[in-house]
């Protein structure tokens, strides 16, 4: 089982939404890092075959997806970025509904259905109208429709945004427990969200892959680059003002704990830190921090 | 068939389908109803009072005077009629009906009234057009009353349509055709086919308005991402999708057409149904059907326009991104017929009236009026009639918007 993006690029009139991006996605859960407006749900549609990309191919076992068709659409579960559903639907109506265009036997979409309500837990609110519910409600409701078809590629766009910690927790476990054997590609800018269940990351910023790997691979190319110290409570905004600070913690004496990222440490007191996929993230796009220099 | 089913519930779910399908059914029985207020009956009674009936009860008083000329509308009954009529003017020295005395209408000349409908029009000059009064007609004339008329139908496709031969040769063999001697049940009048007109309208509104979001509601909130991404999600939801609007649409059409027929005609009474066309409106009317058969006739191609329309919606609605840009280009073209009948002149307003799907059940310029009008679109030495046109055009268009629909759906995709 594969899923080969071979060279694929997207233009939007004047701008290269993505740039002659090449990936092997192999069975496991992918992570897809990179900002908004980085062109990860351009990538996805075109994944999902609901976008032509302009230049090159997606091949599923090395068939393109567009040969395939209905059987490639057989094998796949797709959350977009806005899950579009109609106003009347009620949670289950709208999975019987989805389940009957997946092709799932009658006899066996109850089943499914009750058991996926189940798991996102939603089944006490299966008979209510999907635009009664809140916004993690509803975003549970479209997971539960993504994998209805118990899919072999999997390909979730932001599926978190708007879930609460708790539920943060129980879409990564779901996620862990179906992803094997089964290609699963997650696209966030929410970094811990896939930091430890996806095996594999890929990054791309500006349409363009930027670097893919594990998280260890990844890491790596932050390695000397996190450092910590502990400086004086009042000196924090100077520091501030001269580092991309990642993360700050209040002592008990006072004093305040600080991670950044440097090319190289600012001040005798500052020890190396193990690096973190979010170092990463935040190493590559400076723009979701203020970056400054020491 | 059990997406077919889920696609119907869907689109039944909504609670603008169900308003909308709930006042299309009331209009179908107000409108039915609302002939029956305008008819309207005078007449003193033997204490000298004068009596005005207004409703249902006009209708049984006019349908009690005027009984004697039920039946089959024979040459020697219309002679017999206008001798009757112009002996009665003459004895009170008046040469029009409303210069008698009070009552002696209604005593005298209301009972043979549905005899009379079409003479004047018979008898109108070959060369103005212009029809003479009652009392200008020699009785003896009308022993060959087919010929007359058939005579002023030549004459009036000579003077209106005198370029088009085709059409007027066509016009006398219908014309040959249509069974006589016609027959008149009195009690109906022609403003129960122009409520069935409405009514058709109506519908067809609430249709369009029903099948405008489709597609484009599903583009606009991005459920159609989803949809399109499952096995059956393409041609194939397509399909199921244009089906179930045509099914609702023309289930809510023919429901509707039913109920105004049956409550139109049980309150004007089912005999008046027999009555021939051409003794409701004009005497030369091409089409060889009484009212009853009208009704059907009209019904039928208001179904037809109502398919077509709802088709032409769904091929709208498959290329628009809102709801709201589908819903105003259909609101667009279900009015055009009514805009381009009143604006547009000649060959090119009927060429255009024809073919545009809503034409059949429009305002204005419906296959109502197509049928009891004399035009002809030309096309070399063809000349085709101007209600086969509308309805041909539907038959067509009903399946190519259709396929038109499913393609540009399958196709469509964010670029």
């Amino acid at each position: 089982m594969e899923l080969l993006i071979d060279h694929v690029s997207k233009q939007f009139k004047d701008k290269t939404a993505v740039d002659n991006i090449s990936l092997e996605l192999t069975p496991g859960v992918w992570g897809l890092l990179g900002a908004n407006g980085a062109g990860k749900t351009t990538l996805m549609r075109m994944i999902a075959g609901i976008m032509r990309p302009t230049s090159g191919r997606v091949m599923y076992d090395g068939v393109p997806i567009q040969t395939l068709g209905e059987r490639y659409r057989d094998v796949f579960g797709y959350l977009p970025q806005e899950f579009g559903f109609h106003q009347e639907f009620t949670v289950r109506d709208y999975l019987a509904y989805v389940a009957t265009l997946k092709g799932l036997p009658e006899r066996q979409t109850r089943r499914r259905i009750r058991d996926l309500l189940e798991r996102v837990s939603l089944l006490d609110v299966s008979g209510k109208k999907i635009s009664r519910l809140s916004g993690g409600m509803r975003r549970r409701v479209g997971i539960a429709q993504a994998l209805l078809n118990d899919p072999e590629v999997l390909i979730l766009d932001e599926p978190t945004g708007g879930l609460d910690p708790g539920e943060r927790v129980r879409f990564r476990n779901l996620l862990s427990e179906f992803a094997h054997d089964r290609i699963v590609l997650i696209s966030t800018h929410i970094v811990p969200d896939v930091e430890y269940i996806a095996a594999c990351h890929a990054i791309i910023k500006g349409g363009r892959l930027l670097a893919t790997g594990t998280t260890e691979e990844l890491v790596k190319l932050v390695e000397g680059k996190v450092w910590s110290c502990t400086i004086p409570a009042e000196a924090v905004p100077e520091y501030e003002s001269k580092l991309q600070i990642i993360s700050l913690r209040n002592e008990n004496d006072g004093s305040v704990s600080i991670r950044y990222l440097a090319e190289r440490p600012c001040g005798a007191h500052s020890a190396a830190a193990a690096p973190r996929l979010e170092d990463l993230y935040l190493w590559l796009f400076p723009e979701s921090s203020e970056r400054r220099y020491c | 068939m059990r997406i077919f089913r889920l696609e119907l519930k869907r689109v039944l779910k909504s609670r603008l389908t169900w308003i909308l399908l709930a006042l299309a059914l009331i209009f179908s029985v107000l409108l039915a109803y609302l002939p029956t207020t305008y008819c309207y009956s005078s007449y003193t009674d033997e204490a000298g009072n004068k009596v005005s009936l207004t409703g249902l009860a006009s209708i049984a008083y006019e349908k009690e005077q005027q009984a004697g000329a039920s039946g089959v509308v024979t040459p020697e009954r219309v002679r017999e009629a206008v001798e009757r009529y112009q002996a009665c003017l003459t004895a009170y020295g008046v040469t029009e009906s409303y210069d008698l005395p009070e009552g002696v209408y209604e005593k005298e000349i209301l009972p043979i009234a549905p005899l009379l409908h079409g003479v004047k029009e018979a008898f109108a000059d070959p060369k103005t057009g212009m029809a003479p009064a009652i009392m200008e007609i020699d009785p003896e004339q009308i022993d060959d009353y087919d010929s007359v008329c058939e005579a002023r139908i030549a004459s009036l496709m000579a003077m209106e349509q005198p370029d088009s031969p085709a059409a007027q040769r066509r016009v006398v063999e219908m014309y040959r055709q249509v069974e006589k001697p016609f027959e008149v049940y009195p009690g109906m009048s022609s403003t129960i086919t122009d409520y069935q007109n409405i009514m058709g309208f109506l519908v067809l509104l609430f249709c369009v308005v029903i099948a405008a979001p489709v597609f484009s509601a599903d583009y606009q909130s991005g459920a159609d991402d989803i949809l399109r991404c499952t096995r059956h999600g393409r041609a194939r939801l397509g399909a199921v999708k244009v089906l179930a609007a045509l099914f609702i649409s023309g289930t809510a059409f023919i429901f509707c057409a039913v109920v105004f027929i049956l409550a139109a005609d049980s309150l004007f009474g089912w005999e008046c149904t027999r009555t021939s066309i051409q003794m409701l409106y004009s005497i030369v009317t091409l089409a060889d059907m009484n009212i009853g058969e009208l009704q059907c006739f009209f019904a039928a191609a208001g179904l037809l326009s109502v398919l077509a329309s709802v088709s032409f919606t769904l091929f709208l609605s498959s290329k628009c991104k809102s709801a709201a840009a589908s819903l105003a280009s259909s609101l667009v073209f279900c009015i055009a017929p009514a805009v381009i009948s009143m604006t547009v002149p000649g060959a090119l307003s009927a060429w255009l009236c024809s073919i545009l799907p809503a034409s059949g059940t429009s305002i204005q310029a419906s296959v109502l009026y197509a049928i009891t009008d004399f035009q002809f679109l030309s096309l070399g030495g063809l000349a085709v009639w101007t209600p086969y046109a509308m309805m041909g055009a539907c038959v067509v268009e009903i399946p190519l918007f259709a396929f038109l629909a499913v393609r540009s759906y399958c196709k469509h995709t964010a670029n």
